[in-house]
């Protein structure tokens, strides 16, 4: 047998080679996912080719991909910013809820507000809610070094049953039959779509915010003592940067960005806050901002292909009634699959010598 | 002369094609909440979807586990575009997003199950479960010992409100002094969490489970402390033969055929269908053999009644638990207020915040 | 409240904690020897299965019960494969191992809703279940809560007292100098990798087989996650995993037996104190406490150069 022996590269992979281990990556999962498919008494060719027709085969799939895609490239991109100083942030998904809760706050509030007014109240306080609930852990770790990691998942608990008691609660529609909805939004409330389409104008904010987050790590001051404390804190702290005062900005900045997904979410696609607007677009963005190594247009890239995926899975179980957990199988082979892939960016295999 | 043949020709070809559309072939869509395999409520409408896919030149497929949010509006005009000919969606939360979708697809006939919005093309339809609840109360009112009944609820939202008043009126009739206590859950399929509410109401005193979950949870806990339970769903007998005594129950099969052949015929129409035990949506599983004959028979001419038309079960008075009359004497609550319901009645003890 | 429901609390409060507590304990193994492995819900759910389906045809809880842990091994080992063999990052790893693990039992198990297997029953212990008070809490349980009793403090007496444990806190504190002094740190990540998924495993069987003898979809519920986060207030100690999950359990039995008692409290504020007790007791101890005990290496791979 060969045996390999794993040697690191002088030059990490150039795009070429990258783009091909990433290819190989998901032409693995897919080889799998098709065997379990045949197991499962489906042509596997064709759930492959229906998977992908579903998810950027026509103008509708394609729209329907990207739609998906916006809130959870927000959390990514919030949770990215946290990751970049090692703050290992998992809340989006309770910063994400506050954010709903904050837009649908003044959504509520002030309905008869013009819309030039009313959106930016809107988005600043779903950014402030959310920016708080990031703010908390953020805190509690500073001061009483609590470990993020638990207070920011069981925030999320906490932030998704506020959100129960709002809507089951207070903020109930009088006219919902006392269902857990608040009222419609007024017309001024509501995010527009981009002409004809399906996508929403939460779309440019996505690039908007995207750009912006790239440039502040790339030419701020600030930008760029976070990513040098996160390499290494004990450098930083003995360099002299406010190790503290970071922690608690991008905590803050990345709860701000989870809140505008929430407001996004709420305004142009519910366009009223319920229970069911939270579907763990916080996590997956754990796993987005990852596979993109936290750079904004990697992150656009991922958020929109694991959204395809989802979208594309919906076809798989309408056209071949494929279970819907199929869908788990399919995005946890390709995860794994990429990241294992990841191994040849620095390192290479090498035969080893007797 | 001519012209008379083209148009006979075209007439002809027209009654061919109407009579073709009478037994037109038929794509049928669903879209549940929960995976089918939740051995529940949307168990029970693939049970129907079984059912109408074994008739002729119909077609059937579905969608599990789709969130209430957009992704249900996404489902729907997927299915839409595909040319489905009918689409049943199963939870509340999807009636905006089907509202929505049925407009942009006019042609499309869209049956949302549970809410109370309809347009032309989109009619809404929900099963009188409560008159089941009503007669499982009465077999629990009967069976009870420390007059306490418990009561594992799922969300606190009209249907599952309803069905608590109307299982604690069916309690009364047969036992004025007997309450009914209530604990949420919020969950419709964690089993280990939902036995765990019921042990919490076995702990103050209850000796009858009921529960408007999808497992069976509670059943294992009244089987396993030795006291009686009231099912949900279909029969759950199984999972507890010493302490099932029956169930309300679900059956989706003759309604769904229903729609089916009406839009097929072409005499669907846009309402909102609330069909009950006398269609056979709703009914009660066999008694275990615990229940006894008198209990049964007593049960059995109320569901005579129901059927009939003549028993409606919210007939007031009816107090709430403030012992405010809420359902005046005499009075027959309409269709809205019971869909509206967000109040309990007398004698249940626990919140609907 | 009277005595009795206090006693039928506490009771319920280990049962709960129950698979929590197997679950923690087997994550603090994993992070012991440096990996983070947030696949619990995962692993968990596919030994729920296993344990489910094997007691089913074979008709023997105890086989069940002991495929569920290998059954959960076998699902770590996809992390191990791709944090230990292929350098790959462990957070999304692991959050993958629980997306593929969930996605596979509700794949496979659909086909089991609605069947029911032999499980365990509650036993017993002759002379301590008459024990006043304890007696009740603890003793009148199934065989697999005795289990769990053993398990913390054999784990404790490992990393305390034996080499291997030794060894595998090195790999999980000072890999270099453990590397340097000579030991097989990828070996004990394996081990630690694999005997963690085992208890996980346990954990899922304890649902299937215990708490409920049936299967449905999303069986665990989340219940890893919770484990996840207890690992970390349990400072990576096993005694305070009990308390953790224990707590954690407790405060969910309690709950809704305030609400049997005819609280007035909104349900959703009541579900609520789980979680934000946790938090609370979180932070009076770190407050008390200062540092944390966090393996030095968790989460960071080995440098795979040889």
């Amino acid at each position: 047998m060969l045996r390999m022996r794993i040697t690191k590269r002088q030059e990490p992979l150039g795009i070429g080679g990258s783009c091909f281990v990433l290819l190989t990556a998901l032409s693995l999962s897919l080889l799998v996912s098709a065997v379990l498919l045949y197991l499962g008494g489906t042509s596997p060719i064709r759930g492959i080719s229906v998977l992908f027709q579903g998810a950027f085969g026509s103008r509708y799939a394609l729209e329907d991909s990207i739609l998906k895609a916006i809130p959870i490239f927000l959390c990514a991109l919030g949770v990215a910013v946290a990751f970049r100083l090692k703050i290992w942030n998992i809340g989006a998904e309770g910063q994400f809820a506050l954010g709903a809760i904050g837009a649908t706050w003044i959504a509520l509030s002030f309905p008869a507000w013009p819309k030039f007014i009313l959106l930016p109240a809107m988005i600043g306080m779903a950014m402030a809610a959310g920016g708080l609930w990031g703010l908390i852990p953020a805190l509690l770790r500073q001061k009483l070094r609590t470990n993020e990691i638990i207070v920011t998942l069981m925030m999320n608990y906490i932030a998704i049953l506020f959100l129960d008691f709002l809507v089951y609660g207070v903020w109930k529609d009088p006219t919902s039959f006392g269902f857990p909805m608040t009222p419609g939004f007024s017309e001024q409330a509501i995010v527009g779509k981009i002409g004809a389409t399906a996508v929403n104008w939460g779309l440019v904010h996505c690039l908007v915010l995207g750009t912006l987050v790239f440039f502040f790590f790339r030419f701020t001051r600030i930008g760029f003592e976070i990513k040098a404390s996160g390499d290494n804190v004990r450098a930083a702290r003995y360099a002299g940067l406010p190790y503290d005062r970071l922690v608690m900005l991008v905590m803050v900045m990345s709860g701000a960005l989870a809140g505008w997904a929430g407001f996004l979410e709420a305004s142009a696609t519910v366009n009223r806050l319920q229970p069911s607007i939270m579907v763990g677009y916080g996590y997956t963005a754990i796993v987005v901002a990852w596979l993109a190594r936290l750079h904004p247009l990697s992150i656009g890239i991922a958020a929109v292909l694991l959204a395809g995926l989802r979208v594309g899975v919906e076809s798989l179980q309408l056209d071949l009634q494929v279970p819907a957990a199929f869908g788990g199988i399919i995005e946890g082979l390709i995860l794994l699959t990429v990241l294992a892939g990841g191994l040849f960016t620095h390192y290479r295999l090498v035969p080893r010598k007797h | 002369m001519r012209v008379w043949k083209a148009l006979l020709a075209v007439l002809l070809i027209g009654a061919v094609n109407t009579a073709y559309g009478a037994d037109k072939e038929m794509k049928v869509g669903f879209v549940y909440v929960s995976p089918i395999g939740d051995a529940g409520y949307s168990y029970s409408h693939d049970k129907g979807r079984q059912a109408i896919e074994a008739l002729p030149g119909v077609t059937t497929s579905y969608v599990e586990a789709v969130p209430e949010g957009p992704d249900s509006e996404r489902v729907m005009q997927n299915m839409a575009r595909k040319e489905f000919d009918i689409i049943f969606a199963t939870s509340f939360g999807y009636m905006d997003p089907m509202l929505k979708v049925a407009k942009q697809f006019p042609k499309t006939v869209f049956m949302h199950c549970s809410g109370f919005k309809t347009a032309e093309n989109m009619g809404n339809y929900f099963g009188r479960m409560y008159q089941a609840r009503y007669l499982s109360g009465m077999v629990a009112g009967a069976m009870t010992k420390g007059n306490v009944l418990g009561y594992v609820a799922a969300f606190p939202i009209p249907e599952v409100i309803r069905g608590i008043n109307a299982f604690t009126l069916g309690v009364k009739s047969v036992n004025p002094n007997a309450t009914v206590r209530v604990v949420w859950t919020k969950t419709w399929y964690d089993p280990a969490t939902e036995k765990e509410a019921a042990k919490s109401l076995l702990d103050v005193g209850a000796d009858v489970i009921a529960q408007h979950q999808d497992s069976p949870g509670p059943q294992e806990a009244a089987q396993e402390k030795g006291v009686y339970s009231i099912g949900y769903n279909s029969d759950m007998a199984t999972f507890a033969p010493k302490a099932h005594l029956t169930a309300p129950v679900w059956n989706w099969a003759p309604y769904y055929t229903k729609v089916v052949e009406d839009v097929r015929k072409g005499t669907w129409k846009s309402e909102a269908a609330w069909p009950g035990m006398a269609d056979g949506v709703v009914d009660l599983a066999p008694f275990g053999p615990m229940v006894p004959k008198d209990v049964q028979d007593k049960v059995n001419a109320e569901k005579a009644k129901i059927v009939a038309g003549t028993q409606k079960i919210f007939v007031g008075p009816i107090k709430d638990q403030n012992g405010e009359v809420k359902i005046a004497d005499g009075v027959v609550a309409t269709d809205p207020e019971l869909l509206g319901m967000t109040w309990f009645v007398e004698g249940v003890v626990g919140t609907t915040k | 409240m009277t005595f009795e429901i206090i006693i039928a609390l506490l009771a319920a409060t280990v049962q709960s904690g129950t698979p929590i507590l197997y679950a923690t304990l087997g994550e603090i193994f994993t992070e012991k020897s440096g990996v983070l492995n947030l696949g619990v819900e995962g692993a968990m759910i596919i030994g729920a299965l296993t344990a489910f389906i094997v007691a089913r045809f074979t008709g023997n809880p105890v086989l069940g019960f002991l495929a569920a842990g290998l059954a959960g091994s076998l699902a770590t080992a996809i992390h191990g494969v791709v944090c230990l063999g292929f350098q790959g990052n462990q957070v999304v790893s692991g959050l993958a191992l629980t997306i593929l693990g969930v996605g596979l039992a509700n794949y496979i198990g659909t086909g089991y809703v609605g069947m029911s297997a032999p499980g365990f029953q509650p036993l017993a212990i002759p002379g301590l279940a008459d024990i006043p008070v304890m007696g009740p809490i603890f003793f009148q349980h199934d065989p697999l809560v005795y289990v769990s009793y053993l398990i913390a403090p054999l784990l404790w007496l490992f990393f305390a007292r034996t080499r291997f444990g030794l060894g595998l806190r090195a790999a999980g504190e000072y890999p270099a100098a453990a590397i340097a002094a000579g030991l097989n740190v990828a070996a004990y990540r394996w081990l630690g990798i694999m005997v963690g998924g085992f208890f996980m495993g346990l954990g899922g069987a304890y649902l299937s087989l215990a708490y409920t003898h049936l299967w449905t979809t999303n069986l665990t519920a989340g219940r890893g996650w919770i484990a996840v986060a207890l690992v970390i207030f349990a400072f990576w100690r096993p005694g305070r995993a009990v308390f953790g999950a224990y707590l954690f359990g407790g405060i969910m039995a309690l709950q809704l037996r305030l609400q049997a008692s005819g609280t007035q409290l909104p349900s959703s504020i009541l579900l609520m104190l789980p979680y934000v007790l946790t938090v609370l007791v979180l932070v009076l101890s770190s407050w008390r406490k200062g540092t944390s005990e966090q393996p030095g290496a968790l989460g960071v791979n080995i440098e795979p150069v040889d």
